[in-house]
């Protein structure tokens, strides 16, 4: 009797082994998608970011205001926006920063702007990730938005990634290449003036449904807003930017 | 062993189930990260289907640039391996044996296999990926610094799993229909 009952076991073993994994996959997709967008934004205005604690609402709806204390690349007043938070330890947010300098630098992307924010992530890379993020913010403080983009581009080219990098050596090479004054640099890497706007940028990734790098909202001309997840391909980020060009 | 994998993929069925369920599985890993943004533009009323389907085409591109060349790796051979393993099973189930007796072994490493996998897809150091998410719900993401290769061991070790109970089936297959003393 006791034979027959372990067969019998035994015959439910691999449905009841799909139930689970299928429990596991079901789960992973809920993971993944955590929050919707069903409201639009107001993609303009004048708001600062304020550093505040994060509401886990994972709502791309929830993406704080461009101003022009942003950083952007392309067209400031371009009618697309695509808001990326980055890490400058991640290799993905490497990746993917070559990717939106190449999306950015196609003819036919005038109505398209690139607006950079921090998501340096402690956890991962740290001390690394955020002495890099205070210092490209120092380095917009001194030179402006030429100066901050030509340190990201130039720290991004660099990196080696995953806490790899002797930003001792590097950050003050960038600051020279990029024709900084290197004391007046230092006080302000040195204050830590600039935390508590990274760590507004940090909330505000984590509200809109951010739980890595890059993480990404397109803004569609009539606000609609689309989460792109990770370092999606050239390809992918165009033919999201042709479907949005249809949301007016 | 190769004999019966021949044996098996002689018949143009079990090819077209094996890169089926290879192509299932490949697609759900590489827009696993995107399934809101799928979403969306599924839905969407203003994109055509021919915007629709590029878009979708596009993503597949990403197991290029979102994962590391290992995770790629793994991705890659869990897909083709849990599409060889369905097609054996499918095999043994209806030529061999008639049923599911005597290979819930390999069913259930080959399950635990693709669990496994599942837990390494994903972009490991940046914490998109499933065990990133089921760590922060228990708000244990610090463990993924604890793991030498970020998380990615659970891919490499689904690729294992399912080798095993690839092997465990094809000697299930290859054994002669005897009545075994318990």
């Amino acid at each position: 009797m006791e034979e027959i009952t372990q067969k019998q076991t035994n015959q439910y073993l691999i449905p009841a082994a799909i139930v689970i994994a299928g429990a596991f996959v079901a789960g992973a997709l809920y993971l993944s998608n955590a929050g919707t967008a069903t409201r639009s934004v107001t993609n303009t205005g004048d708001a600062q970011p304020v550093a505040q604690a994060p509401e886990p609402t994972g709502s791309t709806n929830e993406v704080r205001q461009v101003t022009s204390e942003d950083h952007i690349k392309g067209n400031p007043d371009a009618t697309i926006k695509i808001v990326e938070y980055s890490d400058f330890e991640c290799p993905f947010c490497k990746q993917f920063h070559d990717t939106m300098n190449e999306i950015i630098g196609s003819d036919g992307n005038d109505d398209v702007a690139w607006v950079f924010r921090q998501f340096p992530l402690e956890q991962l890379h740290p001390v690394k990730a955020q002495a890099v993020a205070v210092a490209s913010e120092c380095a917009a403080e001194q030179g402006g938005n030429d100066a901050f983009w030509k340190f990201t581009d130039g720290y991004f080219d660099v990196t080696l990634t995953n806490n790899r990098t002797d930003i001792e050596t590097i950050i003050p090479q960038l600051v020279r290449e990029t024709g900084l004054d290197q004391s007046a640099f230092q006080t302000c890497f040195e204050s830590g003036k600039y935390d508590d706007h990274i760590e507004a940028d940090i909330a505000n990734a984590v509200e809109t449904g951010g739980r890595g790098t890059p993480w990404s909202i397109l803004v569609a001309p009539n606000g609609k807003t689309f989460p792109i997840n990770g370092a999606q391909p050239a390809q992918a980020v165009q033919q999201l930017i042709e479907i949005a060009r249809n949301e007016k | 062993m190769f004999s019966v994998i021949g044996q098996v993929f002689s018949n143009v069925k079990y090819i077209v189930l094996a890169i089926s369920i290879a192509t299932i599985v490949f697609t759900f890993a590489v827009w696993l990260p995107n399934f809101q943004l799928i979403g969306l533009v599924i839905s969407s009323s203003t994109a055509s289907v021919i915007e629709k389907i590029n878009f979708l085409l596009s993503l597949y591109g990403s197991i290029g640039t979102n994962f590391t060349v290992i995770s790629a790796w793994y991705t890659i051979m869990i897909a083709v391996l849990f599409g060889i393993q369905i097609a054996l099973l499918t095999y043994y189930i209806r030529k061999v044996r008639g049923g599911m007796q005597g290979i819930t072994k390999a069913g259930a490493v080959s399950v635990t296999g693709l669990i496994s996998g599942v837990f390494g897809i994903g972009c490991a150091a940046c914490g998109t990926f499933i065990l990133t998410s089921l760590l922060a719900l228990f708000g244990a993401t610090g463990v993924l610094a604890f793991l030498p290769f970020g998380g990615e061991e659970f891919g490499i070790l689904g690729v294992l799993l399912l080798l095993y109970s690839i092997f465990l089936l094809l000697k299930k297959i290859n054994s002669p229909l005897v009545c075994e003393i318990a």
